[in-house]
């Protein structure tokens, strides 16, 4: 039997403390030697709290010589000098998402794991629920016909307790909902429907650059063709939470809230009927232990883990490029003149600072 | 007062009228006006971390964070609120920290609702005399306006907007209708007739800039509304409109009301021969499994009962021995609940004449105008 993979984890947020550390507690081939947080206390009592046997540390370069493996979930911005520090010191890193705030950032982290041939995963634990690969198989089965395009939704009410808050400091978070949540999306419709040819992406940004609504239209050029997806994301609104692609003879759903199961829709002799399908045989566990197991495998046999630095510079990029070319959202409600509210003749609410939307919508390219 | 150079500081800003406070502020011209957020959760403040606002986190009923939050900003817009209980403890702390920090204007966000859920004839105008009321909210929000002149007279230049109901964008008036009509649960309390007294939050907002701008403001508590008289059955009517399949909404007395109360109660609180029989029963059993047992659990058994189908019913009613004919009338007809009916029985429209002749205040958003202001947002926000 192989030793366990010694492993330290950075950062004691709100996904530690729901998804690492129970992933880490159930693994039987991983040692954790430490938890990792400025906020001394914070680890402490998590350590207390989950019975665990770890140390607690305030500097992870404190324990780098101890360890084979980090599982990086410190604030976004801190995620490419932490990774370069653990992979100089030959430890091998499975980095929350997103990789980077810049695809720079993540292509350097990315080149500096191949060069030290250690192995860098991408915390993308969608990947891991069954629905991802059944969806695959749905579509590579030809259960559709064949595919005219996808609607992806998520939204609801922000509601993610970080204990950092870094989430709405731009310079800290990176991005807004995009980059937030969408890298979750585009890793999942750039694996299924292949690279992204052109897109049209809108949000709401007034300014300080974390977006809370995006609407974003793509075109795949893979395997099965020319695919039309619209994508849309919100940190206020409900929305239907769910992916669904159309196909000619059927249409496939993933509910975000169970993505074990792939809903398969079509007509029954006129009838709308629907069945549910499951993969049988499928590892049991949360997604982030299925992801774990990955990258303990993905160590053990110097392999490539489910989702390498690369996928994520793939990802990056495509939301650069989304960045540059945004227009703002439409929000007629909210561009109200005040030119009759107020006596003086001064105004509130004219539309200085609220950059007009010059519509090019063209699909860029 | 010239407030478009200072820094101006917002409570409630994750809310539904802080929030729309913080965009005006922002259309108004930045980086002229820096806007100053106060936050209690971090997580709800999506909305306006999109805009360059500076997010401080703080707590009304924490000083101290007040002090650290207010900075130097010289305006404030109290829109802020926290529980019933803490409106007067909250408001009277950021009147100190504002007062100490030596702020030039300060709008105090108040609301009609100081006359009470129903307000009574004879509370049309400001000067009308303030009687307690009974309910927290209302109760607490007069007590707060009195802190707020006692700061007045100690030299904190304040100013007071009673709106009533504060309707437009992301307003839970509106969502949460949609939401009741999808599922039946509105009706027509006698005709719909009752006083609305919208206030759609930018003419507020209008309000706010003239009470920043105009000293005569000063020390004074202005009603703020659209000066329309917009009945509760035209609010009503006009989100019907925009559902594809409206819902029928039938009109229902006081009378019928508080009837329907009365039998709901007789048949699951008033008897304890009946209550006994509906917890032997054995579709009192099944329906326990389906249900959370909370307090509402009561008022949600009487929910499912009337859910049933008629059959259903008629079985379960014979079984627990009550007059069909109460129950037959009860299940006739939504009853809406005593803050329902409460706020849509007033008679009484404000008048917003003391604003418009002390701030020249104009409502500039029509109802039908901003109807179709949220009707577009709704579509934008999915609930459409």
């Amino acid at each position: 039997m192989t030793e366990p993979v010694r492993l330290a984890i950075l950062g004691c947020g709100a996904i530690t403390r729901s998804e690492h550390i129970p992933a880490v507690s159930a693994h039987p081939g991983v040692h954790l030697v430490a938890l990792v947080d400025t906020d001394l206390p914070r680890a402490n009592a998590l350590i207390q709290n989950r019975g665990l046997s770890c140390k607690a540390v305030t500097d992870y370069r404190e324990v780098l010589g101890e360890v084979d493996a980090v599982i990086n979930a410190l604030p976004n911005h801190l995620h490419v000098s932490t990774n370069m520090d653990c992979l100089r010191a030959g430890v091998h890193v499975l980095c929350e998402k997103p990789l980077a705030i810049t695809a720079a950032g993540a292509r350097s982290c990315t080149e500096f794991a191949d060069e030290k041939k250690l192995v860098l995963g991408v915390g993308m634990n969608r990947r891991f629920a069954a629905s991802h690969p059944l969806l695959k198989l749905v579509i590579e089965e030809d259960l559709l016909g064949s595919i005219q395009d996808y609607d992806f939704q998520y939204g609801g009410a922000f509601d993610w307790r970080s204990a950092s808050g870094f989430y709405f400091d731009r310079a800290k978070a990176g991005g807004g909902a995009l980059l937030d949540f969408g890298v979750h999306m585009l890793d999942s419709v750039i694996d299924w429907f292949g690279p992204v040819s052109a897109f049209d992406y809108q949000d709401d940004d007034w300014g300080s650059g974390i977006e809370a609504n995006l609407f974003l239209d793509v075109k795949h050029a893979g395997q099965f063709g020319d695919i039309r997806g619209h994508l849309r994301l919100s940190r206020t609104f409900e929305l239907k939470n769910r992916m669904l692609v159309r196909g000619s003879a059927a249409s496939a759903e993933i509910s975000v809230h169970d993505p074990e199961v792939v809903v398969i829709h079509r007509a029954l002799g006129g009838a709308p009927v629907s069945e549910t399908l499951r993969l049988e045989k499928f590892p049991g566990g949360s997604s982030y232990c299925r992801q774990l197991d990955n990258f303990v495998q993905s160590i053990a046999n110097r392999g490539k883990p489910e989702v390498d630095g690369w996928q994520a510079v793939r990802v990056l990029e495509l939301i650069e490029s989304c960045y540059a070319h945004k227009r703002r959202i439409a929000e007629p409600w909210a561009e109200i003149g005040a030119e009759t509210g107020t006596k003086s003749g001064t105004t509130m609410g004219t539309t200085t600072g609220t950059a007009t939307v010059t519509a090019n919508s063209e699909t860029r390219t | 007062m010239n407030w478009r150079n200072e820094t101006v500081f917002v409570t409630g800003a994750t809310g539904f009228i802080g929030g729309r406070v913080c965009e005006r502020m922002m259309q108004a011209g930045v980086p002229q006006i820096k806007v100053r957020a106060l936050v209690h959760g971090m997580h709800r403040a999506a909305r306006i971390a999109r805009m360059p606002v500076e997010l401080c986190p703080g707590d009304l009923l924490d000083r101290a964070s007040l002090r650290q939050a207010l900075g130097e900003a010289k305006v404030v817009i109290h829109c802020g609120l926290g529980p019933a209980s803490s409106i007067v403890r909250g408001t009277e702390n950021l009147l100190a920290v504002a007062h100490a920090g030596g702020v030039k204007r300060f709008i105090h966000v108040s609301t009609a609702a100081i006359y009470g859920i129903t307000p009574p004839p004879g509370s049309e105008s400001e000067d009308a005399p303030l009687r307690r009321t009974g309910d927290p909210y209302c109760d607490n929000k007069a007590a707060a306006e009195k802190v707020v002149l006692n700061y007045g007279k100690r030299g904190l230049p304040v100013v007071i907007l009673r709106p009533s109901i504060v309707w437009g964008p992301y307003s839970a008036w509106s969502t949460r209708l949609i939401d009741d009509l999808r599922a039946w649960r509105v009706a027509f309390i006698e005709s719909g007739h009752g006083a609305c007294n919208t206030t759609y939050v930018d003419n507020l907002i209008d309000a706010m800039v003239l009470g920043l701008e105009d000293d005569r403001a000063l020390n004074q508590a202005f009603f703020i509304t659209d000066g329309e008289r917009v009945s509760w059955g035209d609010f009503i009517r006009a989100h019907m409109a925009l559902l594809e399949a409206p819902p029928e909404v039938r009109e229902i007395s006081r009378a019928e009301i508080e009837a329907g109360r009365g039998r709901s109660s007789g048949l699951l609180l008033g008897s304890m021969k009946a209550t006994a029989r509906v917890a032997r029963s054995k579709e009192f059993r099944q329906m326990l499994m389906q249900i959370p047992l909370t307090e509402a659990a009561m008022k949600k058994a009487w929910t499912w009962i009337s859910s049933l189908p008629p059959e259903k019913r008629e079985r379960l009613r014979a079984h627990l021995g009550v007059r069909r004919a109460a129950a037959k009338s009860a299940n006739a007809k939504f009853i809406p609940d005593a803050v329902t009916e409460a706020t849509q029985s007033t008679t009484v429209f404000f008048s917003i004449e003391k604003a418009r002749k002390m701030l020249g205040y104009e409502p500039r958003i029509r109802f039908a105008d901003g109807m179709k202001l949220v009707e577009q947002w709704l579509r934008y926000a999915a609930y459409l």
